[in-house]
């Protein structure tokens, strides 16, 4: 993911800004990390360099 | 809640990598559209895919971003478009900052949502992230479609199963709702958006559409 995205995504849930925790970097892109709504708190893996900002119900490891 | 929604994730995370080989080219409407639109800063393409439509719209905006619910597609999409930027997201709940957005694309792919609500909830968030000048092509099946034979004139389009057969013969059923016409300008009406312009072509409803606010 590149950095410049903040400025463009936000929580899917209430459309409230995302903070950025970089776990890893690579040639500039960030490999890894999460987004935290700075409203509701919900919490967005970053998992290979793409954010992945489904509603927590729509996730792979959502209970059915 | 609405779980048919992760089916149709789960679905093209499992033939993904086979369907994203079948969708090489391009849809020449997509191409005659961005063609006659207007240069953008920021372009967006819900239900992206393998980015084939992203590499159309980089042609006119500085940065595109692509959001799609499979990953196995995002991936065929990031090997593609090396330089796009993507995401794992919802058409119905697009992490995407309202009025942000100059030229958008949501194609084939209101029709795989399961509900009307869900539709409708897509169309309203392709409307908040819209900028008041921005603009977008939206496309779905219908039932002028060949595949169908339903009347032309139907006011409701139906609900169906579309089997997708992978390399070794397994198949794996999609959701689709087959728009009919009249049913496609109604639902758009019915949003948040405002229908410039509504086509028929190749089986497609194709509308171009604005923020109604607008």
């Amino acid at each position: 993911m590149q950095e410049d995205l903040m400025d463009i995504i936000c929580c899917p849930l209430d459309k409230h800004d995302l903070e950025l925790d970089v776990e890893e970097r690579e040639d500039g892109e960030i490999v890894a990390g999460t987004l935290t709504c700075t409203e509701c708190g919900e919490t967005y893996p970053i998992e290979d360099g793409i954010p992945n900002l489904l509603p927590p119900d729509m996730r792979e490891d959502a209970p059915a | 809640m609405d779980r048919s929604r992760a089916d149709v994730r789960e679905t093209y995370d499992r033939i993904g990598t086979h369907f994203s080989k079948t969708r090489v080219n391009p849809w020449p409407e997509v191409e005659a559209f961005v063609a006659d639109a207007a240069d953008a800063d920021l372009g967006l393409d819900v239900g992206c895919g393998n980015g084939r439509h992203v590499e159309i719209l980089k042609q006119r905006a500085g940065r595109v971003v692509g959001v799609d619910a499979s990953r196995s597609l995002l991936d065929a999409a990031t090997e593609r478009v090396p330089d796009g930027r993507f995401l794992l997201g919802d058409a119905s709940n697009l992490p995407i900052a309202t009025d942000r957005v100059d030229l958008a694309l949501y194609i084939a792919t209101l029709h795989h949502l399961p509900s009307r609500e869900a539709r409708i909830e897509s169309l309203d968030e392709l409307a908040r992230v819209l900028d008041p000048d921005g603009e977008a092509f939206v496309s779905a099946w219908s039932t002028t479609h060949d595949n169908f034979d339903a009347p032309p004139d139907a006011e409701m389009g139906f609900d169906t199963t579309v089997e997708w057969t992978l390399p070794g013969g397994e198949t794996v059923p999609r959701f689709y709702h087959i728009y009919a016409p009249a049913e496609f300008q109604a639902d758009v009406e019915a949003s948040q958006l405002s229908l410039d312009a509504f086509e028929l072509s190749n089986g497609n409803c194709y509308g171009t559409v604005s923020p109604a606010s607008h």
